[in-house]
């Protein structure tokens, strides 16, 4: 066999068995191996991979003895192995063909020390990030996938498995969320406080925060690390420890705000606990106090690195002080932490520490099944635990997360563009 | 390059249809034959409890080892747990659940159904095995009950009230607010407590259906009478008797320091109330209206053979050993846990009132809907005591449960 006669195509063809393409390109230890690895695989898994396939489409035939929970798993699993399987299998292929490539070109086989000390240079950065690859894919995609799967079933209370089977439905659960009058009606309702909480709260905190660390960063300002140190303490404390204590001062008979501060001085006390709007006030300005500090943080190091010849130049020019601020100030502030600001609106858009903690969600709406502050997030936390409507739950939840990948998504692209244009 | 990737695409699609086409597991599903008499003993039976009443299980477990020779091993666990772990072989033959889960577990398919012959039933009380029954079938065997009483101060309250009207006379005299010294309290914005004064009049959380289980679009809680009932609650609150927030916290540490005349509680408040109160803690049953007994909420805890188990015969028999008058007599002893029986009979002056009102105790329903009860019923009284009109706001609270009910798939 001549060595232009050496056929590319006929390496990748026959690697359909893996293996056999490296035979051909005469690395008959490498072909081996890669013979022997695909035996143990289709010999190891084929009864799995069966299985969990089978369950995947069925989700199970015989009730009570199939439980479609563990059948999902295990399609699941069979796909994620059948990704790793066909990555290697393209991989295989790619290799029969460069490896008959180079032959044809009249290039001599690599000896088997070189082949695998060049194998082992390319390959290093893979062995590093493998194994935290491999406990991602089981630790996060795994139950990602897990309820989206669930998304599209029919799991509730009244068809819990191991008695009953699941079935697929399609797009049942996300039709019914906007076309139900009772899901629709308490969707749309949580969804907009959930906006609305999310707007407000974040850009309070960040106005917060930017006020005063332009004020401390005034010249005129004396003991400005104390001040700093005082002001960034809220973050010091545990978020929880913190919510707590407000849920305790804002009760409306035993709390230290009514009773204390607003009862003397204006004869008042306001329902914070059971009037869903004097609620809402009470959690945004416990999420500003929570909040602000870390924006607090680093305004004040973006401030500090602002060029004094800037405001030197205004000053030279007659600008006033509010003309400083929102030509030189405020741009630079905002160009520096966009990316970092948008993600504090994503942090608070499933901010489910503060609702649950400060009052579960309530207080109570008359003629409303969520309670007058849940957002999606803790929402979601009571169908599944309270009402076991996980196929609603992990609609739901998917609706969230898509939410969340939009905020990340913009994220990314401040990110990028803050990279290119900063090389001015 | 284009051409390759045609083909590897080909035999990507040829590797799928491989899988896919492979058709699941073979097997034939068989019945389970019904074995008559005894079945072979097993080596051991696992009892899944709580933590609190491990030891006194165990402790009658190794009677039913020297009996039986069976090993019992009790552990705590979560009952949570069973839905995943029993169907994995993990699981327990016996189980300790409250009847008003035993309806999930039913759902589930997690529990089995126990059938007893009249012998067996002997000795149990009626309410306690009907509380563990679901669509006809027997899912549990009763061990304990429990109910709420009304706990009173008999240095403030020497003769227990008898009547609404009693109460209402005594929160009159001893109330005095300001000094936090109150006649009577309960926790109004609960509906557990407060379901027997509601329904003081008359009314029912579900109503019956034609098979003798519960009917969950018959809802009695917004009739004439219920409301009757709220304005007793209402005229509490606005009397001043009970002040708005009054949380369990609270009410239990003024009657344990002795500020309060009377409170509604149960059984599992006596250990506390007596190392504050001593000898001046008395129960009583409650009290009656127009010559009528309140109908509290009846709690049973009780034994649910697991359908998972291989040797349920076996765990039905350890159970109705853990049940028996013997052992729940010293059930009692350990854990001061009621009899679920006829047959024992508690000499204890302060449990004395407790016995007395499970007489007009009636299950908590046991199935799923109940658990969308609790919360818009106790948003609906937290209205009532603000004085709202309280036909609309039990009507809505009837719609909200309907609704969640719906929700819950129940309905489709």
């Amino acid at each position: 066999m001549s060595k232009q006669k050496h056929n590319p195509m006929i390496a990748v063809t026959i690697s359909i068995v893996p293996g056999l393409g490296q035979l051909y390109n005469r690395q008959f230890i490498k072909g081996t191996t890669f013979l022997l690895l695909t035996i143990a695989f289709v010999v190891s898994f084929y009864q799995f991979l069966n299985i969990g396939y089978w369950g995947l489409l069925t989700l199970g035939e015989i009730p009570g003895l199939d439980d479609s929970r563990v059948l999902l798993a295990q399609g699941i699993i069979s796909l994620i192995i059948t990704g790793f399987a066909i990555t290697f299998y393209v991989l295989n292929l790619i290799n029969a063909y460069k490896e008959a490539v180079k032959i044809k070109h009249g290039r001599k086989n690599d000896d088997l020390r070189k082949s695998f000390k060049d194998g082992w240079d390319k390959s290093f950065p893979y062995v590093l990030v493998g194994p935290g690859l491999f406990l991602l894919i089981f630790v996060v995609v795994f139950p990602l996938l897990y309820m989206i799967l669930l998304a599209f079933t029919d799991y509730n209370l009244y068809n819990s498995p191991p008695k009953n089977l699941l079935n697929w439905v399609g797009f049942e659960n996300f039709i019914s969320l906007v076309t139900v009058p009772i899901w629709r009606s308490t969707f749309f309702s949580v969804f907009s406080w959930t906006v609305i909480w999310t707007l407000v709260a974040t850009t309070l905190q960040i106005a917060l925060a930017l006020i005063l660390a332009i004020f401390v960063n005034d010249p005129r300002i004396k003991f400005k690390k104390f001040i700093r140190t005082v002001l960034i303490l809220p973050w010091a404390v545990p978020a929880f420890v913190t919510i707590l204590i407000f849920a305790a001062l804002f009760n409306n008979d035993f709390g230290a705000i009514n009773n204390d501060i607003l009862g003397p001085l204006f004869n008042q006390a306001i329902p914070w606990m059971t009037d869903p709007f004097w609620s809402k006030v009470a959690l945004i300005g416990i999420q500003v106090w929570v909040g602000f500090p870390f924006v607090f943080a680093i305004f004040t190091g973006i401030l500090q690195s602002i060029s004094k010849d800037w405001y030197e130049a205004a000053d030279m020019d007659g600008a006033s002080s509010w003309q400083k601020f929102k030509s030189i100030t405020f741009p630079q502030v905002m160009f520096a932490t966009a990316p970092i600001l948008i993600m504090q609106y994503a942090g608070n858009f499933n901010n489910f520490n503060i609702i649950y903690l400060f009052n579960q969600g309530g207080p109570a709406v008359r003629g409303q099944n969520a309670g007058g502050t849940d957002i999606l997030i803790s929402w979601v936390y009571n169908l599944t635990f309270e009402t076991q409507n996980y196929n609603m739950a992990a609609a739901i939840s998917i609706v969230i997360g898509l939410i969340i990948a939009g905020f990340a998504f913009y994220q990314f692209r401040r990110t990028r563009s803050f990279k290119e244009e900063g090389e001015m | 390059m284009l051409n390759k990737s045609y083909v590897s695409a080909g035999f990507l699609i040829l590797v799928f249809s491989i899988f896919l086409s492979a058709c699941g597991p073979q097997r034939e599903v068989t019945q389970n034959e019904v074995t008559q008499g005894e079945p072979e003993k097993p080596e051991e039976l696992t009892l899944w409890a709580w933590e609190d009443t491990k030891a006194a299980f165990q402790n009658i477990g190794d009677k039913y080892t020297e009996e039986t020779g069976i090993k019992v091993n009790v552990v705590a666990a979560e009952n949570a747990d069973i839905s995943l772990d029993a169907p994995a072989g993990r699981g327990p033959d016996l189980f300790y659940e409250t009847h008003d889960r035993i309806g999930d577990a039913y759902l589930q398919g997690l529990a089995a159904e126990i059938e007893l012959t009249d012998e067996q039933l002997k000795g149990y009380q009626e309410s306690a095995m009907e509380a563990f029954t679901v669509d006809g079938k027997l899912l549990g065997i009763p061990s304990s009950v429990e109910t709420i009483g009304l706990f009173y101060n008999k240095e403030l309250v020497p003769d227990p009230p008898k009547t609404i009207k009693d109460i209402n006379e005594i929160a009159e005299q001893l109330t005095n607010a300001d000094q936090k010294e109150f006649g009577f309290l309960n926790i109004t914005s609960d509906f557990y407590p407060t379901f027997p004064f509601l329904t003081a009049a008359g009314g029912y959380v579900f109503g019956e259906n034609e098979q003798g289980g519960y009917d969950t679009s018959d809802i009695g809680l917004a009739s004439d009478e219920v409301v009757e009932g709220a304005e007793i609650i209402h005229s509490w609150h606005e009397n001043g008797y009970i002040p708005e927030s009054l949380t369990y916290d609270v009410m239990n540490g003024l009657f344990r320091d002795g500020k309060v005349g009377a409170i509604i509680s149960g059984p599992w408040g006596i250990p506390d109330f007596e190392k504050g109160l001593g000898d001046k803690l008395g129960i009583a049953p409650l009290p009656t209206y127009n010559g009528e007994h309140l109908q509290s909420f009846l709690g049973v805890k009780g034994f649910a053979v697991s359908e998972y188990s291989e040797s349920k015969y076996w765990a039905k028999d350890l159970g109705l050993f853990m049940t028996n008058a013997v052992n729940s007599k010293s059930l009692f002893e350990d854990t001061k846990r009621l009899p679920a029986r006829e047959d024992v009979s508690i000499e204890s002056e302060l449990y004395q009132g407790i016995q007395e009102q499970l007489q007009h105790a009636k299950p908590t329903p046991n199935i799923p809907a109940m658990a969308q009860v609790w919360e818009p019923m106790g948003d609906a009284l937290v209205f009532i005591t603000q004085g709202e009109n309280p036909k609309e706001v039990l009507e809505e609270a009837e719609a909200s449960i309907k609704e969640q009910i719906s929700l819950l798939g129940g309905n489709n």
